[in-house]
Parts: structure tokens; C-alpha cells; sequence
């Protein structure tokens, strides 16, 4: 379990990495944290000619607050993340998913760009990038462009990313979240995602004026459920409202089977984690208002 | 319980080691990363080594080219079984079983290969990398034959033959009987059954399999390091297959990082590595990666069980029958054979019980898989998960508690020595001491209280109890496997003092975590009277005794222990014998501790050290025929070997919405007779107990019906992590054993009791559900669909 034969560089400039993807012709990968593309070099499902590590670049690791917006820079590491008080006062779902990334060891190391363009299905900061409806920042030899979330993940381990490109930076829209719940279940601590949700409300009066809500591990992508939002606005809240918010959203999604979970086993545990998270979104709208 | 039995005067006022919580002599060099494993091994310019491993299942091999690879850079050979045909003997499994067929090891797939990650071609390179990049050249035309994944269709007439010399797929086959079975199950005031399974797993050693083969050219000789624990079984194949003698071919378990079961047996790529050194007169290393380890070691378990018991109305067992298919994997194992794990289903399935009647039948059976070997627990994992479950399918429908009726099942104190049904003799062991010891550190009967209490509120909280008992040990009367015409019955130690008052004791075993170089030091320093530090213990070396066979069947304390007792005692006898001269006293008189002989009350003394440089250096002291050589020698066979049992309680909790197994409480209270260090003792227990939780709940090999390994990697491979293993509780019961110090071997159990307790936990928590556990690990899947299943019943129903 060893790499094939690799030239490395380490440029300190973002355009010098450009230049080095353009210049391996489409067979270069970029270094970050490690922690997905090391594996795939070992087994040699990744087999690049040259490893260009992002690592001595500087100032693409920052958590900055532009008003509305938080932006991350691409090489912001998970524990930064996870750690940061400015995530945690603007962008609390965010920071309540992030102790469910890994381990320790591996949040120290993996980054917010590396996560996003390794695009796993049961990755929790792609999630959270469709959840907010994110802006992934692209740089290439054509200069720059700025991708919706929902539009950057095309397929499980696959995004719109060229060979040329690098993601610099996720900008985040500060949400007026109301009430909000991250819901996760997992084999072990630790592990991916078995099933996963992401819900926000605002509540006027006795009702719903806003919803969202996202769902991984359930889909070849992070999936935000647009209709499932719209209905849930339109639910009474009474008691009923949890189990017909798991019905919603349980209509909007048909997971597959996998080793480890069936696709019925999956939807079960959607709807379990559904009605938690309603439940507790609501609770938390309570104690705001 | 913890009485110390020992009335001797002196000893009770000097400190004692055995007994005592020592901290490992291993750890500072294991935990600070000064250890040293066969992969740390730097032979001088050692070639290194990789498997092109195949793909298929099944197939025969039509061709195999490596003249691209034997181009590429770095390469200096690539070898082939033709390549190598030569250049050994095969190394047979042989047992004197009855219906056994013996596959021979081969070091590279001949003809065929029968499971995916079975070695065809190796290359030898002067890295590991070019050595992997080679084997991308190496092509392989294959033509594939049937598959055969699955053990109960391998029986069938129209299963292809993994070999076909063989005539069939069940390698071996075997029967124990005792009594009128049918008869009592006819009688039967309540007889319960059913079919069930422990399907596959990994060993996963957190140090994968590794091997240093250094060549010597000055003598033609060479040195295997090895991660086994069983150099000395190695040493003795090898030599036999390459035709080395043992003063030419030395091997050598450095430090080990575990092994479980899978590092015992001899390997394909340890006898090729030997192999190639010697043809290419080099040093070759090789280490495998996590992928080779889990397609290629031994794997557990992998059996199917029908099984049936009769009660009478007050809930006494009295007959027993079972059906055992086991799914052995592709080849026999050297020296195990593949009668090593189904065969023991069968002859421990009546566990620590009075069963009168006993039918147990078993097939081992050939399928495209790796080989099954020794695990962990070895066979009682599954005979106490199928024993424990039925004792309380049992109990519910005779509507008895489930501790009352192992209450009255068990062997009681006053009728050891008892032969249950199917031969196995236990002798006198804490058996009820367990079981009652359990219950009371569990809390039992509050436990049920609580259960009652938190099932009023629809929880589904379980309490499962499982009692075993398991032969360790073993002396030369009983083969560890069953017609294995090697003796694992002995072990030796030789100790002596140097002529600078150093100490060091030599065995055959080869300790792989169990901290045998502290614990064998602790008795050689009661029984000599040294100090403790002054000892070091050399093992997994087969140049320091003449014959070894290494660590595995919970042996080394109890045959390492006893060895050591009576090497001790001859030696001290030199001593004495020596510092009686130099002090001028009677022998009878002298009393030697800490390293030091006394004249008993008096306080004339001298040091170990004076009387090595009496010995050995200062040659006016002594008469000429006084000088013994202070070194003494002891081969221990403990003959029959002797019983371990132990009880595990556990409280388990399943949550509807997730499906997830809660464990609340896990208490074991076990019998392994006089505790050498209580510290060593908890340690096994607890690690033994968390892969009995892997076991339970989480590990699977899952292979598809093409024979292709899904779960390969750690992310599809899951193990307990330490938030997945509770806080336990561990209860010694101290009942002293009848070999040579009272010890009985204990570093199994853990593994045996802890899938039975936590089956029938949950089992217990899904009763209300009216279901029943019988396949083993309980994932959350598996719980989903019973859960499922039970809900579609009861609709159905009403
Ligand atoms: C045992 C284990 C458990 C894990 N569990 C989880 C989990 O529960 N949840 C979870 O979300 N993740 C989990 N991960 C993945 C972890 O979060 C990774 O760190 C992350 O997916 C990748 O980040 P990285 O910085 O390490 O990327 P790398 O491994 O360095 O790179 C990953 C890929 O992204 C590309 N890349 C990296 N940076 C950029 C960039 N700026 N622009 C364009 N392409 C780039 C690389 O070329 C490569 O293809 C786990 C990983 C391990 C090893």
C-alpha cells in the first residue's frame, strides 16, 4: 500500500498553484489536510504526477465577518471551525456539526476546501454549505467564479471543480435561524453520517414564516429540501407537527443501501432524527422569543 | 475470595511478587516507542518484499507473466510457485483425525487460487515502493470456476470443489455422542431450539503480520524475525521444509503488537520470505498493510449452528444436540488444522453443565476464504453464545429466573472432577463461586427491579447472564487440536545467575502483550528469592531453550509459571548448596530473599553476586567440585492442564429510534485460580471483553456471493472504539488450582463469556417484542429488522 512515483512542490502563492495545475496537464491533485487524499494515493485509486501542497500558502486560512456574510478561507482546518466563537454566534448549526467531523486528530489536519472538494456524501461541511446556501470561491487560469453549493456537488466524490482549479474560500450567509437543530447518527463517535439533518424556523405568531432544511447520507450529494421546506411552513403546530415534518421529509428522499445500512434503516432514522430536530428547533425558538 | 492460602512462616513476612499489582517490565520501552518489531528490524541492505495478490475467488491460472516486472527498476526477482518448486518441502497440516483432509501451505498459489487475496507472484525489490510498482506488470490470465462463498451450499452435490483431490468440500467431519439424545429430547418437559450464527471476523492485531528474514552468508544461516507467537513452531516447519537445522535457522518474535489467534499458525509468506533469502542469499523484509492483513490472516469464527435442549419440569437440562457447519475458508492451517475452531463448537458446547445425553456434529467446511484459525476464545465464543442463549430460552419458558436456573445446572463444588457429555474433564473450579459472585457485584436482583420498573415506561432494558468454563493450560495428554502430532504439552525455563550476579530466565514463550516478562519474573523472584528487578526474561527466541512452541491456548502462566517454579527451586538448591560454604552453615539454615542468603537468625549474609564471583571468578573460595554452574533447567508438563470459568452480567438497553445497543453494566467475576499480578489479570479481562463487544455488536467480514471481501478497509470494518466499551467491573475468584502454582490460564476468557451475556441481554430486552437473538454481531440493522418483523407479527395477528 504504497503511492506511485510523484513529483511534489509547495508553492507559496495561490497563482504559483495555478500555475502547477496547468502545468501537470490535468494530472496534478492538491495537498491540504491529507486526510481523504492520502488514503486514496496508498491504495493508488489516486495516482497524480504531481502533489501540489497548499499548505506554506499564507492567508488562506481565516475566519472573517463581513456583516451578512462569514468567509472561510480554503484552508481554514475543522478544529478552527469547531473552536471559532464568531461560527458559534453566527453560524451555530455550523458549529454545533463540527464535533460530529472525525476525530480530534483528523480535525486538526483536514481542512474546509479539502472537505468540500472531496465532496462525500456524509461529510457534514458540504451539508452545512447547502444548508446556508454557501458560495464556493473558485480560482483558475481564467481567474475567478463563484459557485452555489447546491450547484458545486454533482455526484458522491465528485464536483464541479476543473483539474485547473482551486477553491479559496466558502462564503456563508448569516441566517436570521429563529429556532435551529443539527441531528446526526453515527455507527461510532467519530464516524461518517448514517443519516443527518440540518433544520431552521422562524416562527410569527402561531405559525411558521420560514423554514429550511437539509439532509445528508441519505443521497449521492448533501441535499437541501426546498419542497419539504415550503409544506413544513404550511404545518399547524401542534403536536402532530414532528410526525408530519418526518412524513415531509421522509417523502423528499429514498436512501440506498450500503454496507452499513439499508435504505429503509436509513429512512427510519431520518424520520427519528426529523421529529428530534423540529422538536428541538421549536424548543430553541421558545427560549429566543 | 483473595485468601492467600500459603502458611509458610517466612513467607508471610517477606514481600511477595506474586500476588502483587506490578507495573509492566514492558511498558517504559512500548510506550515511549522504544520497542522493537520486526519491521524496526535494519538488516544490512535488505531487499524488500510485495504479493501480487488475486482478485478472484476461484480460478485456475492460466498463465502468469512477470518478464515486465522482473524489467522494471529496483527489481531483483519476482518469483512464482514454479519458480520456487525446488526449493521446499510442503508443510502438511497432519492430524490423526478421522475424516480430515490435510491441504498442504503453500508459500504461492499453484494451479489455482481459491480465495481473493491469496498470493500468486511475490517481487523482490530494493524498495517496497518499486517492489509495488512491479506488480502492476505482472499479468495473470485467470479462468474463473464456480465460486463457493457459502459453507452450507459447498455441501451440496453441485458445488464446485475448492479441492479437487479432496473428493469434497467438507475437509472435516466429526461426531461426539454420548447417551440416549433423542430419547431424553422425546421426554423433555419443555425443549427449546434454533439455528445460530457467528459470522466472520478479523483478528485485526494492531501490528500487522510482519517478517525480517536476514541472511547470514558465513554459514548459510538464517534468522527469521517474526511477528508470530509461535516462533518456536515456525522454527520447526521451516527447518523441516528448507531442510535447516535449528543451529543454522533461528527464530525470533521481537516485540509483538498483538496477535489474537492470527499470528499463530505458520504463514505462506513466512516460509516464502525463508525461501527467497536463502535463494537469493539476501535479507528480505516484508510487512504487511491493513488490507493484506484482513484478506490474508487467519480469520474467527464463521459458523452455523442448529441446536436443541431438553428440560425437565424443575429446569435441569438433560439432553443436548447440535448441528455445526463451520466455514473453514480455503486451506487447513499448519499446525492447527481446520478442525481447530468447528471441532471445539462441538466438544465445549455442554459448557460448565450437567447435560446427561449429547449428540454434537460438525463439518468443516471449504470455502473461497481465507482460512479460519484461532481466535480469541477459540470455538467457546460460539459454544457459550448457542449454551447461554438456549439455558435461557430455557428459563423463560419454564418461566425460571435465568440465575436460578444455571443454579441448578452447574457442576457444583463437591462433584469435580465431572466429565461433561462430550468427554471434556473440568476439575475443581469456582464454577457456582462465579456465577453467585457476578450477581452480587452486578446487583442482580435490584437489576431486575429496575427492569421491571423502566419496562412499565416501554424501555427495553435486558440482563444477560453467561457462565463458561474453558480447558487452559493443557499438558501433553491433551492435543490443543484435535490428532495434532506435535507436543504443545511442555514448556521449559532456564534460568541463570551470571558471573556478575545477573539473572536471566529463558522460555519458549513467546508473550505478544500479556506481559509475560513481568509476570514469570514476579515467580522466579518469590521462588528464587531475587529481587525482581534483577531478572530478565528472554523469550520468543528459538536459540535459548532446545525446544519451544511459543504463546497462544491461555498456556505461558500456567506452563511458563510452573517451569519456572521448579527451574527456581533447583537453582536456589546451588545457591544454598554454595553459601553454605561460604558462610559456614547448615543448608537448612540459610533462607534466601531479595537477592540475598541469610543465615536464619543471624545477620550473616551474602549477595548473589558474592557467590557468582565465588562460582565463576575467584577460584580460591570454593573446592574445586563446589563450583556448580549457577544455571538451572526445567521442562514443566502440567499433563492434563486445567479449568478456567468465569460469569459475565450484562445490562443492556436497545433504543427503539436508533436501534443502538446501550450498555448500562458489564461485570465479569472469573476463576483463574492464584493471581501472578491482579493488574495483568484486569487488563486481559477488560481487552478480552471489548472484542467480545465487537463480536456482539459490531465486527463482520462480509464477503459476497462471488467471494469478494466488502468490508476490507476500517471504515467498513467496524470495531469498538473506546466510547463503544463500558467502565467494567472485574471479581477474582481465587480457587487455587492443582498444577504446579495454582495458576489456571486466563487470557481468553474475556472473548468467550462477553458475546453469550450480551446476546442474551438483549434478547432479554426484546422479549417484550417477543423476539429472539441468534445471530451474532447484533448490528443496528439487524435489530432494525427484527424490530420490523416483530411489528409486521403483531399486526398481522391482530
Ligand atoms: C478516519 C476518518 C474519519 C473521517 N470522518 C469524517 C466525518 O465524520 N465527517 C467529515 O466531514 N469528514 C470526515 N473525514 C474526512 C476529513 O474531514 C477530511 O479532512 C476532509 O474530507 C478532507 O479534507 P483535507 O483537508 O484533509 O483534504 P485532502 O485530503 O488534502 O484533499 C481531499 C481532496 O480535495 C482536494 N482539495 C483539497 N483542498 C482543495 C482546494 N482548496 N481546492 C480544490 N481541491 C482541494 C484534494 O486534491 C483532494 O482531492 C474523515 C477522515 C478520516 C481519515
Amino acid at each position: 500500500m504504497k503511492p506511485t512515483k510523484f513529483d511534489y512542490v509547495s508553492p507559496s502563492t495561490v497563482e504559483a498553484v495555478i500555475e502547477a495545475l496547468v502545468a501537470s496537464n490535468g494530472d496534478g491533485k492538491l495537498l491540504a489536510g491529507g486526510q481523504s487524499l492520502l488514503p486514496l494515493l496508498n491504495f493508488r485509486m489516486a495516482r497524480p504526477s504531481v502533489l501540489i501542497d497548499l499548505n506554506r500558502i499564507e492567508g488562506l486560512s481565516y475566519i472573517k465577518d463581513r456583516g451578512d456574510r462569514i468567509a472561510i478561507g480554503a484552508l481554514t482546518r475543522h478544529r478552527d471551525i469547531e473552536l471559532s466563537p464568531l461560527i458559534a454566534s453566527k453560524l451555530p448549526v455550523m458549529s454545533a456539526a463540527m464535533r460530529h467531523v472525525a476525530h480530534l486528530a483528523i480535525r486538526n489536519r483536514g481542512t474546509i476546501g479539502g472537505s468540500l472538494s472531496h465532496a462525500d456524501p456524509a461529510a457534514e461541511l458540504p451539508m452545512l454549505a447547502v444548508f446556508y446556501d454557501a458560495t464556493v470561491l473558485i480560482r483558475g487560469p481564467h481567474g475567478l467564479r463563484m459557485v452555489a453549493a447546491e450547484e458545486f456537488f454533482v455526484d458522491a466524490l465528485t464536483s464541479c471543480l476543473k483539474p485547473d482549479e482551486i477553491v479559496v474560500e466558502v462564503e456563508f450567509p448569516v441566517l436570521d435561524h429563529g429556532g435551529w437543530a443539527f441531528e446526526e447518527i453515527a455507527r461510532r463517535f467519530g464516524d461518517f453520517a448514517l443519516a443527518s439533518i440540518a433544520l431552521s424556523v422562524r416562527r410569527t405568531g402561531g405559525g411558521l414564516e420560514g423554514a429550511r432544511i437539509a439532509v445528508m447520507g441519505v443521497a449521492d450529494t448533501p441535499v437541501r429540501l426546498k419542497q419539504a421546506e415550503r409544506e413544513l411552513v404550511a404545518l399547524p403546530l401542534d403536536e402532530q407537527a414532528p410526525e408530519l415534518c418526518s412524513e415531509i421529509i421522509a417523502s423528499k428522499v429514498s436512501p440506498n443501501d450500503d454496507l452499513h445500512a439499508s435504505g429503509e434503516y436509513r429512512m427510519h432514522l431520518l424520520k427519528h432524527l426529523s421529529r428530534r430536530a423540529l422538536r428541538t428547533a421549536l424548543a430553541s425558538t421558545d427560549q429566543t422569543a | 475470595m483473595n485468601k492467600d492460602h500459603r502458611t509458610d512462616l517466612s513467607d508471610v513476612l517477606r514481600p511477595k511478587n506474586v500476588g502483587a499489582a506490578m507495573k509492566r517490565t514492558e511498558d517504559p520501552r512500548l510506550l515511549t516507542g522504544f520497542g522493537e518489531y520486526t519491521a524496526d528490524r535494519k538488516p544490512d541492505q535488505a531487499l524488500h518484499m510485495a504479493f501480487l495478490r488475486s482478485a478472484q475467488s476461484h480460478a485456475r491460472i492460466a498463465r502468469v507473466d512477470t518478464s515486465a516486472a522482473l524489467e522494471a527498476p529496483g527489481v531483483v526477482a519476482v518469483l512464482t510457485a514454479e519458480g520456487i518448486a525446488g526449493d521446499f518441502k510442503p508443510v502438511i497440516p497432519f492430524s490423526r483425525m478421522a475424516n480430515y483432509y490435510a491441504t498442504p501451505i503453500l508459500p504461492l498459489a499453484s494451479g489455482k487460487v481459491r480465495h481473493v487475496g491469496e498470493a500468486i507472484a511475490a517481487v523482490i525489490a530494493t524498495s517496497r515502493y518499486l517492489a509495488e510498482d512491479a506488480l502492476e506488470l505482472i499479468e495473470v490470465d485467470y479462468e474463473r470456476l464456480q465460486p463457493v462463498a457459502h459453507a452450507e451450499a459447498a455441501v451440496t452435490e453441485d458445488a464446485a470443489l475448492l479441492h479437487e483431490e479432496a473428493g469434497t468440500n467438507v475437509l472435516v467431519a466429526r461426531e461426539f455422542k454420548q447417551g440416549n439424545v433423542a430419547a431424553d429430547l422425546a421426554a423433555a418437559a419443555v425443549r427449546v431450539g434454533g439455528r445460530f450464527e457467528m459470522t466472520r471476523k478479523a483478528a485485526l492485531a494492531m501490528e500487522p503480520r510482519s517478517y525480517s528474514a536476514e541472511y547470514d552468508k558465513r554459514r548459510d544461516a538464517l534468522t527469521l524475525y517474526t511477528s508470530s507467537n509461535i516462533p518456536g513452531i515456525v522454527r520447526d516447519a521451516i527447518s523441516e521444509s528448507l531442510s535447516l537445522p535449528g543451529h543454522r535457522l533461528r527464530v525470533v518474535a521481537p516485540d509483538v503488537g498483538g496477535s489474537f489467534g492470527s499470528k499463530g499458525s505458520l504463514y505462506p509468506e513466512e516460509l516464502l520470505i525463508c525461501i527467497a533469502a536463502r535463494k537469493l542469499r539476501r535479507s528480505i523484509k516484508w510487512t504487511a498493510d491493513r488490507l493484506e492483513d484482513v484478506s490474508s490472516s487467519s480469520q474467527a469464527f464463521a459458523e452455523i449452528v442448529d441446536a436443541e435442549m431438553g428440560f425437565d419440569e424443575h429446569g435441569i437440562a438433560t439432553s443436548l444436540q447440535a448441528d455445526v457447519i463451520g466455514d473453514v475458508g480455503a486451506f487447513s492451517i499448519y499446525p492447527w488444522t481446520c478442525g481447530l475452531e468447528p471441532v471445539q463448537v462441538v466438544s465445549f458446547l455442554p459448557g460448565p453443565y450437567k447435560i446427561r445425553s449429547y449428540r454434537g456434529a460438525v463439518r468443516g467446511v471449504a470455502t473461497c476464504k481465507p482460512p479460519t484459525g484461532p481466535y480469541r476464545g477459540v470455538g467457546r465464543p460460539i459454544s457459550t453464545f448457542v449454551c447461554e442463549r438456549l439455558m435461557d430460552m430455557g428459563a423463560r419458558a419454564l418461566k425460571i429466573d435465568p440465575l436460578e436456573i444455571r443454579r441448578r445446572n452447574l457442576v457444583r463444588a463437591e462433584e469435580f472432577p465431572y466429565r461433561i457429555a462430550s468427554g471434556i474433564i473440568w476439575d475443581r473450579t469456582g464454577f457456582i463461586d462465579c456465577l453467585e459472585a457476578a450477581a452480587e457485584a452486578a446487583g442482580y436482583d435490584q437489576l431486575r427491579k429496575q427492569q421491571s420498573e423502566v419496562r412499565k415506561r416501554g424501555r427495553l432494558f435486558g440482563i444477560g447472564i453467561a457462565s463458561y468454563a474453558e480447558l487452559t493450560g493443557i499438558g501433553s495428554r491433551i492435543a490443543v487440536a484435535p490428532g495434532m502430532p506435535i507436543n504443545t504439552g511442555s514448556e521449559t525455563a532456564k534460568i541463570t545467575i551470571d558471573s556478575t550476579g545477573g539473572i536471566t530466565a529463558a522460555f519458549g514463550v513467546a508473550s505478544h502483550g500479556q506481559g509475560l516478562e513481568t509476570t514469570l519474573a514476579q515467580i522466579i523472584a518469590d521462588d528464587l528469592g531475587a529481587c525482581f528487578e534483577d531478572i530478565r526474561v528472554i523469550q520468543g527466541d528459538s536459540d535459548e531453550v532446545p525446544m519451544s512452541t511459543g504463546t497462544y491456548a491461555s498456556r505461558s502462566a500456567v506452563l511458563g509459571g510452573g517451569a519456572a517454579k521448579h527451574a527456581s527451586e533447583i537453582l536456589k538448591g546451588k545457591i544454598k548448596r554454595v553459601a553454605s560454604h561460604l558462610l559456614e552453615a547448615n543448608a537448612d539454615d540459610l533462607e534466601v530473599s531479595q537477592g540475598k542468603v541469610a543465615v536464619l537468625g543471624t545477620d550473616r549474609t551474602v549477595s548473589f553476586k558474592q557467590i557468582a564471583k565465588a562460582v565463576y571468578s575467584d577460584m580460591k573460595t570454593l573446592p574445586v567440585d563446589a563450583r556448580e554452574e549457577l544455571t538451572a533447567s526445567y521442562t514443566y508438563d502440567p499433563i492434563n492442564g486445567t479449568t478456567a470459568a468465569a460469569t459475565h452480567i450484562a445490562a443492556v438497553e436497545v433504543d427503539p429510534a436508533t436501534c443502538f445497543v446501550k450498555i448500562h453494566k458489564f461485570v465479569v467475576a472469573e476463576d483463574c485460580g492464584r493471581i501472578i499480578n491482579p493488574m495483568i489479570v484486569d487488563g486481559q479481562v477488560h481487552g478480552g471483553v471489548a472484542q467480545g463487544i465487537g463480536a456482539a455488536l459490531f465486527e463482520e467480514l462480509i464477503y459476497d456471493d462471488d467471494g469478494q471481501l466488502l468490508s476490507a478497509s476500517l471504515v467498513d470494518y467496524v470495531i469498538p472504539s473506546a466510547p463503544e466499551v463500558p467502565i467494567m467491573e472485574v471479581v477474582h475468584v481465587e480457587s487455587e488450582s492443582a498444577v504446579s502454582g495454582g495458576f489456571r490460564g486466563m487470557g481468553e476468557g474475556g472473548t468467550i463469556g462477553a458475546p453469550a451475556a450480551i446476546a442474551n441481554a438483549i434478547a432479554d430486552a426484546l422479549s417484550p417484542l417477543d423476539i429472539d437473538v441468534s445471530v451474532l454481531p447484533m448490528t443496528p440493522e439487524r435489530i432494525f429488522r427484527l424490530i420490523q418483523n416483530a411489528k409486521h407479527r403483531a399486526k398481522e395477528k391482530s
